[in-house]
């Protein structure tokens, strides 16, 4: 079976093939290298086989005989040695190189914040591995806060996850360490919303954590440096969800180390198999995922699989209100296109404010109101309105498109729908 | 949407209404707030009720949420953990002012500093160098100033009169259609074969028919009104000066259809009965008591779309009023009134230009510009002939009926011939002592925005090299020509000088463009449902309108603040105006436009 491990999987340069066809690599062999000076970080090989191609974006390898319990373990000695050749980035999605992430060293009051968030709605796998191994990332935060001299370790998670919280609260022995209980709304995983709800200080959009005196690290990839520091092991393994319409309707899998390079097509056959019928297949959460298709391989960030219900049909004409916190235009024009309508007008939510390539919400999850938007997308020419926003903000679109006589899509209703879950709409209280 | 401290600030008054769904605990903060500038427009659309129990936004900032509460939802008192005091004002001003403003005093420039008048003669004949202090008397300053002496700070609004013009309006009772043309004894009497020689001025005019219309007679029908158009001569001088004999109690009306009887304004015509169609009074149409000699064309099949078509018509009936006109030069009856027009110089007071856009999107969209005879057609030029550019005209040349104008369509908006003559606002600027009104600019209308943009520069440029203070810009008709309008607001605007847009806009003025420097406007509407109706002159400039423009310009020249507009026309507001300047209601006709 083929693996695939494309060059460029996140930010940064593409890493630079050290191999060639016909070599033959063993599981956790280095098979690309981050360019000298160049922000990235090196790709291994998740299992053994002989490469069958090297491309100019990709290495292809074919496996065989791969034995998953075993691999090349990384040379380094020292944590930081470690972490920089494991190759690990963040992998809540972003994929910023976490030894670039970590390279600070606190002088007062650290503080380091696992987001365990989780807050795309259907993806689970950051809990369950919570509730399955929680004392491994206890140990991997103790060693960020060794590695960084943070005095404080916070564990920020919602409040919902009644059963991970106590397997963590009963696995911490450390009193610097203590669990932060978010509410659940989205984007509460949000970075800045999770300083903002841990230490009560609002980062403004072009700002990074450490402003704050805090670095924020997704859960996944705390667990993952922990494996590098202690295992010696490279990243080669991802935990994800599975979800949607598969062969078992609205199901939501779990699969915990699924090999770097695995097609999309044979991760959903671990699942069980695809449905017979779908919209697209999302590679991600609802709200930030991209369209991906069964050919495309796992990467390094990717964090779930969902086969979305198909697409209604929409209205001849459509407005796109474009949140920060979920689907950017691009993606929403991609929606609007499977739905057959025309996009008339795209208006941003006020509070996105564009940093670098992407948009920023200059204080997550706080609708700052939309009605001006909405009406100003009926004066477009728009039938209904196809929109990314957070949840509070979806619900004030809820409080006057539907008064304005707009029906109201969401990014998400293609995935939601998938598992029975209720859309994005008008706010509930849990 | 939320809003900023500073728009906080100036909605203290408005109702608090959260823009989206806030939770128990909350301290209500700017952040939370619905902009009440998008009240109107959420109300329209349904979106927003307001309620009595709404609290105010200066009662509700820095109170406590009890329980959550959903977008767009007026706060009460019942939701909050406190209500800010605030003490009620006992009469909180009126919130009239937002398309037009109440009085001011404007401001004046000031007379030299020390009470002197300082006249400095840089180089004179006999005086080298000479400089004199004079004290300056109550009301005028000293009897000779020399001419040449450059004093302009010092004169203060002295008024200097240019030149003179007389209007003699003559009485006449009685119009009468008989074998020879003649006025005698108050009774003008046209001979009715004149139409045989009238239709040869112009090859494209087919037939003509004249006919008298006393007052009591007009529940006639009356095909579309092209025009009304007074009998007025030169009798000495040239137009704008001299003398000028003006029939007093009688105009021509014409009309027009072509071969295959089409109205010439063949949409937004204005055809029926006469009683209906016309605003008697209003300064471009018949007075209540007027004798009308209507002058009917019937002009070449298809040409009622052309510029041939329309201006023939205009040309042969001004072959019959030349006839009159020529008796009136040594007709010696009854003057019932000798108007005395003034060109004169306020030096000292603020410069200020009236800018007239005038039609000239060609077709019956265009004006006949500076005639031999007043209101005449030979000897004029065409505004779209001249490229439709501005073109400056003293105010007396405007009173003298420099301007024959070729209306179109939409006929309650178009400001016809007799307008001109006896334009309120021209009339209004040129007597106000507090203003030097320096001229009167007439800028067309081209069809072509690239045109458009192309003319209202050059008016760009004029007004800056006239050194102004401010200026009143009006526009008639509706649609294409507002986009003229708003250019040329945008002139001046940019450049600094105040200016002040006096339009037909009212209900239909949503679809009417804006721009940042349009924000003091004078409505001219006096249809019930706000449209242009078809009743012709019925929404112009009346001497009331043209009062409240010039107050605003003065206000808005002395920096008073001039309210912004309603979202809507609500012509309450323009009757807080006519009450605050002592001026009669303006009263709405009511014309099936209602909606």
């Amino acid at each position: 079976m083929e693996y695939i491990f494309p060059l460029r999987q996140h930010v940064g340069a593409p890493c630079e093939p050290v191999v060639k066809a016909g070599d033959e690599v063993k599981r956790g062999q280095l098979i690309a290298k981050k360019p000298e000076e160049a922000l990235g970080s090196p790709i291994y090989t998740s299992v053994s086989g002989k490469v069958a191609s090297v491309e100019e974006s990709q290495i292809v390898i074919e496996e065989a005989g791969t034995d998953f319990d075993q691999y090349e373990p990384l040379k380094g000695t020292t944590p930081k040695e470690l972490i920089a050749e494991s190759g690990l980035v963040g992998l809540g999605g972003a994929g910023f190189p976490t030894s670039v992430k970590l390279n600070v060293q606190f002088k007062e009051d650290g503080y380091v914040i696992v987001n365990a968030a989780e807050c795309e709605p259907i993806l689970s796998h950051n809990i369950a591995r919570i509730e399955k191994e929680p004392e491994k990332l206890l140990k991997g935060l103790e060693i960020v806060m060794e590695l960084t001299g943070a005095k404080k370790g916070i564990v920020a998670i919602k409040g919902i996850h009644e059963e991970a919280i106590e397997k963590l609260q009963k696995a911490n022995s450390n009193p610097n360490i203590s669990l932060f209980p978010l509410e659940n709304i989205y984007p509460m995983g949000e970075e800045r919303a999770i300083v903002r709800e841990t230490l009560g200080i609002l980062l403004e959009p072009e700002q990074l954590p450490m402003a704050a005196n805090a670095v924020v690290i997704n859960a996944e990839t705390v667990f993952r440096l922990r494996e590098a520091v202690e295992e010696k092991k490279p990243l080669m393994d991802k935990d994800m969800t599975v979800a949607g319409k598969l062969k078992e309707n609205a199901s939501i899998h779990v699969l915990f180390d699924v090999p770097l390079g695995t097609k999309v097509s044979e991760v959903i056959e671990e699942a069980g198999g695809l449905g017979a019928e779908y919209g697209e297949l999302i590679m991600g959460g609802p709200f930030t995922g991209k369209r991906t298709e069964l050919d495309a391989p796992v990467v390094k960030t990717t964090g779930g699989i969902i086969a979305a219900e198909t697409f209604m049909p929409g209205p001849k004409k459509i407005g796109l209100l474009v949140c920060a916190c979920g689907a950017n235009k691009e993606r929403l024009e991609e929606q609007a296109a499977s739905m057959g309508s025309e996009v008339v007008g795209v208006e941003y939510c006020k509070r996105a404010r564009q940093v670098k390539a992407a948009r920023k919400c200059e204080n997550p999850g706080r609708c700052p109101g939309q009605v001006q938007k909405v009406m100003a997308l009926k004066k477009a020419g728009a039938q209904a309105v196809l929109i990314s926003n957070c949840t509070d903000c979806s619900n004030t679109v809820m409080s006057c498109a539907p008064q304005l006589k707009l029906p109201v899509y969401h990014c998400t209703d293609g995935a939601m729908r998938s598992v029975n879950y209720k859309m994005i709409r008008k706010f509930r209280k849990e | 949407m939320s809003i900023t401290q500073e728009t906080l600030q100036q909605h203290l008054k408005d109702p608090a209404i959260f823009c989206c769904r806030r939770e128990k605990g909350l301290v209500i903060s700017a952040a939370d707030l619905e902009d009440p500038g998008l009240f109107d427009d959420m109300v329209e659309a349904g979106l927003l009720t307001l309620s009595d129990d709404g609290l105010r936004i200066e009662q509700v900032i820095g109170s406590t949420l009890l329980q959550d509460v959903e977008a767009l939802t007026p706060i009460t008192r019942e939701v909050l953990d406190k209500v800010n005091e605030v003490e009620e004002e006992a009469a909180p001003a009126p919130a009239e002012e937002a398309k037009e403003a109440p009085e001011a005093p404007v401001a004046k420039r000031a007379v030299g500093g020390n009470g002197m008048i300082h006249i400095e003669i840089g180089k004179a004949e006999k005086f080298e160098g000479l400089t004199l202090d004079v004290p300056v008397l109550a009301g005028a300053a000293p009897a000779e100033v020399p001419a040449a002496a450059p004093a302009e700070e010092s004169r203060a609004g002295e008024k200097t009169v240019i030149r003179n013009l007389v209007k003699k309006h003559i009485k006449i009772n009685d119009v009468k259609l008989g074998d020879e043309t003649s006025i005698k004894d108050g009774v003008i009497t046209i001979n009715k074969d004149i139409v045989k020689d009238a239709v040869k001025e112009d090859a494209l005019c087919k037939s003509l028919e004249l006919e008298v219309i006393h007052p009591n007679e007009r529940h006639i029908y009356t095909e579309t009104i092209m025009d009304v158009c007074p009998i007025a001569t030169k009798v000495k001088g040239e137009l704008g000066e001299g003398i000028t004999k003006v029939v007093d109690g009688v105009v021509f009306m014409l009309t027009g259809v072509d071969e295959d009887g089409v109205q010439v304004h063949e949409f937004g015509s204005s055809e029926g009965y006469l009683d209906e169609k016309m605003y008697f009074g209003h300064p471009g149409c018949a007075d209540e008591n007027d004798i009308i000699i209507r002058c009917h064309a019937v002009i070449e099949r298809l040409s009622g779309m052309t510029r041939p078509g329309p201006f023939a018509a205009h040309k042969c009936q001004d072959y019959i009023v030349q006839a009159v006109r020529d008796q009136l030069k040594g007709y010696e009856g009854e003057v019932v009134r000798e108007e005395i027009c003034e060109d004169v110089r306020r030096v000292g007071n603020p410069r200020v230009v009236l800018v007239k856009e005038i039609m000239g999107q060609g077709a019956m969209h265009d004006n006949v510009i500076c005639p031999t005879e007043p209101c005449g057609i030979l000897g004029g030029q065409k505004n779209v002939d001249c490229g439709n550019v501005p073109i400056i005209l003293t105010p007396n040349q405007v009173r003298d009926g420099s301007i024959h104008a070729l209306t179109c369509i939409g006929p309650a908006t178009k400001e016809m011939t007799r307008h001109y003559i006896r334009e309120p606002l021209v009339e209004g600027l040129a007597a106000d002592e507090e203003l030097d009104l320096v001229g009167v600019i007439c800028i067309g209308s081209p069809q072509v925005n690239d045109e458009k943009l192309w003319v209202s520069e050059r008016l760009g440029s004029l007004l800056e090299a006239m050194d102004l203070d401010g200026c009143i810009i009006t526009t008639e008709g509706f649609g294409n020509n507002h986009i003229d309008f708003i250019q040329h607001i945008g002139q001046a605007g940019k450049r600094n000088i105040p200016v002040v847009g006096v339009s037909f806009c009212a209900y239909q003025g949503q679809l009417v463009v804006g721009n940042e420097y349009a924000t003091a406007m004078v409505e001219e509407n006096m249809d019930k449902g706000g449209f242009e109706n078809d009743i012709a002159g019925c929404s112009c400039v009346t001497p009331e309108v043209a009062a409240r423009a010039i107050q605003m310009l003065k206000n808005k020249m002395a920096g008073v603040e001039i309210k912004p507009a309603e979202k809507k026309w609500n012509n309450d507001i323009i009757n807080n105006n006519n009450k605050i300047l002592g001026l009669p209601e303006t009263k709405l006709v009511e014309s099936g436009t209602l909606h």
